[in-house]
Formats: C-alpha cells, structure tokens, sequence
C-alpha cells in the first residue's frame, strides 16, 4: 500500500483528534482557569465537533477544498484566538500545492508548514510567548525534518506528536506574554498553556489515527 | 451572583432576541447572531460593519441603525465573534455594491478575527477597508497598544452618516481615520464586574481604591490609588487626556462621560460638569457632549471619559439624523 494520506485517512485523523480532545476537554478548562475565562475545554470540544463533521462528510473530494472547509468550520466557533488560530492552520494548509486527492510525505510537510505560514500571518505570538505556537511550531518542524529525512508519514507523524507534546510540557515553565493571559504576569507560572495542550493531543490524534488505517 | 438571566449557555441568543424584539422597526437579527438594520440602506451606498464580545450593551448592537451601523457581529461574552461570522457579515454587507467599511475596536481577539476575515474578503475581491479604534490612552505612558474604548461611538457615528450621505468607501475611510487619530479615552474602575457565566469577579480592587487606565475587561493598568472625589478624579483623567492628545486653549472638542455599568447617572453628570468647569478655565470649548451608557461591562462600577478634537465637517457629521436603538439625532 502507498504511504499516502487520502480523503479516509484524514477523516480518521480528525476523528481521533476529536477523541483525544473529548477526553481532555476537562482538564484542558482546569489549565485555562488559571490564566483565562476556563472554557478552553468547552471551546476546544465545539471546535473537534467541527472537525468532525466537516471531516467526515462525503462531499467535497479535492482535498485543498476540504480542508479549507475543515478550517473555515472551525473558525465559525466562537472560541477566541484558539479557535480562530487552529481554523487558520487547517484552511492555511490548502494554500499548499499538494495532491487533489492524496498526500504523500513531501506534501504532508508542505501543508503542515504552509498552515504554520498562515498562523503567523495573523499572531505575532513567538515561541516562548507560553501560546499554542510553543507546541505547533516544534511539530510542523519535526514534521518537515522527517519528511525530508524520507521517513513514512506514521513515523513523521509520531515525530511530530512527540515534539508537540515536548513543546507542550515546556510551556509549564513560562509566564504569559500573549492574548489576555498576560495581563496576569506571573500567575501563569506553574502549569501549561491550555492551547499548547490541545495541539499536542490533536497531533496525539493525528498520529493514532493515520495509524489505525494500517499503515506503516 | 445576583443576576436575572437564564440558563448562561443562552445567554447571548437571548439578549439579541430581546434587543430586536424591542426595537423591531430598527433591528433584525439575521444568520449567526449578525445584527442587521432592519430595513437595509439603499444599494450604491457604504455599508458599516464591526463586531465584538457580549456583555457590553448597549455596545455595540445597540449602534446598527440608521445613519450609524449596517450590521454588527456579536461574539460570546467578553470574546470576539469568530472569523467565519465576520466574513459572513462582510459578503453580506458587499451586496450593497459600495464596499464595506470594517470598524474593529482593538482588542487582540478581534483583531484576530477581523485581520483573517480581511485576508479571505481579499482572496473574494470584496471591497472592504478596515479601521481599527485605538483611543484608550492607559496611565502607563510606555504601553503602546492603546485599546478600543468607548471612542468606537463618534467613529461609527461620523462614518456612518457620511456613508448615509453617499461618501466613497475611501471618502468614509478617511473621514473614520480622521475621527479615530483625534479620540482619547481614559477607563476608571472602583468595582469590578461579575462574569455572568462563570460567576467569577473580573478583577480585585480594594474598597477604598480605584485604577486609572483599566481596560474594558479589567485588564490591568498602572493608577491603583486610594479614591478621591469626582473633581479631583476628573482633573487627574482630563489633564493626561489633553496632554495626550496635544489640545491648545482655543480647540473644540467633543467630551463624551461612559458609565461602566453600575455608575449612576448622577455621578456621570457631576463628573461631566467637573470636566466641563476645568476645560472652561482652559479656554478649550466643549462643542458636543454625550452622558450616558454606551459601552459597559456588567455592574462594573466606573467610568471612561472620553476627548475628541472636531472640526466643522466632524461636527456636522455627529449632527446629522440617526436612528439606532440607543443612539437617536433627529
């Protein structure tokens, strides 16, 4: 079978992100409660419904379309910068000149980046800065490293879950400087950044589900 | 919490339904909580579009009407609406033909939204110019992101009602940008707001305290001091907004006092007659005036006093006629 990512497989990695999300939902809240108004859970559940069910459904075929559907679903929920961020990275990814209706490697890579390019036309938010950046970057990056490195997309997916976990956890360490969290300074010291979070389990999601298509 | 609201999943719905149903010749609501003016301005005209958090009324639905706003996308409470909504209201509000003017209050979720909506009406060839509302000066002079503040009003008003008078989209621009480099704000608090979802206070203050230079949502600023009486607030407020913005004896300004909430009526006459006592004694002449409630955030108690520079073209747009359920000039 090829290495490749058609229209089922990238619904099962929407589909496993959603569970992943699901599971977490509450303590992604808990996170958001220190430094915002802790619905980030509640958010982050209404935004993989839209992954969902935008994912899932039979029509369109042409990838770039779907997720810039995907994307544009996403952005329709009112969540804040979370929402309208992790939309952006879904829509931008369309902006890639990939397959019509198949990724392989090289151009899993190019639309993981091509979305990170559209994130940060909008948030001037740099790593460091304790945001959902601190976690997307680190696994676009490992993503890209491995696609040129001629590794399958089931390995450059686990790289790319592994250093957005790691991007993740590291925000544990740092103070907000970014969206409304830094208007409380040193009180977010301590625990996670809640967006960062949820990019790390998306890609935790990503990866089980590429995976249990039966790839290798 | 003490609130008369129902079940708080609903509770943005519900105030936009109670704002239509009252005002039912003025306002409809269409879509995806996009409120829109009841009957829509004649095609070939400019149509005027923003959009922000709940929790703030009247702001800033209570502003789509006649000779002021087209439409206004209202978010979740104290949070931007998201982008896809935005961008619905702009193709909406691009039927007119004119072009759309954007009027975005800077706050980072807005922006956020706004800025990719912008990007997408590009990618659709809508013509659509955005001006972003940048008068709330803060007690810190080395902040340098100003926010959005109750200087929202004679933007939308002035732009408003030269789009009604059949301005260009650039011609309406301009005179939104001219307006919005000429506007200053300075927030007070001295009680915060209860979140009506979470039940939580925005912030802490002590009850002896007030701080200058508080963003709408509590966002810190640097003047916490013990309170003090309505002239002398009002003179520590007016002299950094004046300097500020570079007002010489002899300018005219518009003078507008917003309560934050739970700030009575009588405290904002007696504020507004303090600044207008001051600014007589500099000679500055006050030339429009407006008290009352135009952007809160729930029972916060406090105020923002806001100065704009006029000129005889501002001053005759603020005059001309507008029918928006809480802003009338007949």
């Amino acid at each position: 079978m090829t290495d490749a990512i058609g229209k089922t497989e990238l619904a099962q990695m929407f589909v496993k992100a959603a569970e992943e999300i699901r599971r977490e939902h509450q303590y992604l809240s808990e996170l958001d409660s220190v430094a915002g108004d802790g619905d980030h859970g509640t958010t982050m559940l209404r935004v993989v419904e839209r992954l969902e069910a935008t994912a899932t459904a039979n029509t369109p075929e042409n990838l770039r379309v779907r997720l810039r559907e995907v994307g544009w679903s996403v952005m329709g929920v009112d969540g804040g910068a979370s929402s309208a961020l992790l939309g952006t990275f879904f829509a931008g990814m369309a902006d890639a000149e990939i397959g019509d209706s198949s990724m392989n490697c090289t151009d899993v890579a190019k639309a993981f980046e091509a979305g990170l390019r559209a994130v940060s036309r909008q948030t001037k938010a740099q790593p460091g800065d304790k945001t959902l950046i601190d976690a997307l970057r680190p696994a676009v990056s490992a993503l890209s490293a491995a696609a040129a490195r001629g590794k399958t997309i089931r390995q450059a997916l686990k790289d790319a879950a592994l250093a957005a976990r790691a991007g993740a956890d590291s925000t544990k360490d740092l103070v907000a400087r970014y969206g409304r969290a830094k208007f409380l300074g040193e009180k977010t010291r301590g625990s996670p950044d809640a967006g960062a979070t949820s990019v790390a389990l998306l890609f935790d999601g990503f990866c089980a589900g590429f995976a249990s298509e039966g790839k290798s | 919490m003490k609130k008369f609201i129902n079940d708080p999943k609903h509770l943005v719905t519900e105030l936009l339904e109670g704002l239509v149903l009252a005002f039912p010749n003025k306002v409809r609501l269409a879509g995806s909580r996009i409120v829109l003016r009841a009957i829509p301005k004649t095609s070939g005209k400019v149509r005027l579009v923003t959009l922000g958090g709940s929790g703030h009324e009247p702001g800033l639905s209570g502003f789509v009407g006649e000779g002021i706003l087209d439409a206004s996308v209202a978010g979740e409470i104290f949070a931007a609406p998201g982008p896809a909504r935005c961008l619905e209201a702009i193709r909406a509000a691009s039927g007119g033909g004119a072009g759309v003017l954007f009027v975005v209050l800077n706050h980072a979720g807005d922006v956020l939204s706004a800025n990719i909506a912008m990007e997408a009406a590009a990618r659709e060839d809508i013509n659509v110019k955005m001006v972003l509302t940048q008068d709330g000066i803060s007690s810190d002079p080395n902040l340098k992101d100003r926010r959005g503040l109750v200087g929202f009003l004679p933007v939308y008003k002035v732009a408003g009602a030269a789009a009604e008078q059949g301005f260009s989209l650039d011609a309406c621009c301009k005179i939104a940008e001219r307006m919005e480099r000429n506007t200053r704000t300075l927030a007070v608090a001295v009680r915060p707001a209860t979140h009506p979802t979470t039940g939580k206070a925005m912030f802490e203050l002590g009850d002896d305290e007030m701080e200058i230079g508080m963003g709408q949502h509590g966002e810190a600023g640097t003047g916490r001091m013990k309170l003090k009486t309505a002239d002398e607030t009002a003179e520590i407020m007016l002299k950094m907004l004046l300097a500020n913005l570079g007002v010489s004896s002899g300018e005219e300004l518009l003078v507008i006092i917003n309560g934050g909430g739970a700030t009575t009526l009588m405290e904002l006459w007696i504020l507004f007659r303090s600044v207008a006592l001051l600014l007589d004694a500099k000679n500055i002449k006050v030339v429009r005036s407006a008290v009352g409630e135009f952007i809160t955030t729930q029972e916060q108690a406090g105020f923002q006093m806001m100065i704009a520079r006029m000129d005889s073209e501002l001053i005759r747009l603020w005059d001309a006629p507008a029918d928006a359920p809480y802003f009338v000039v007949r």
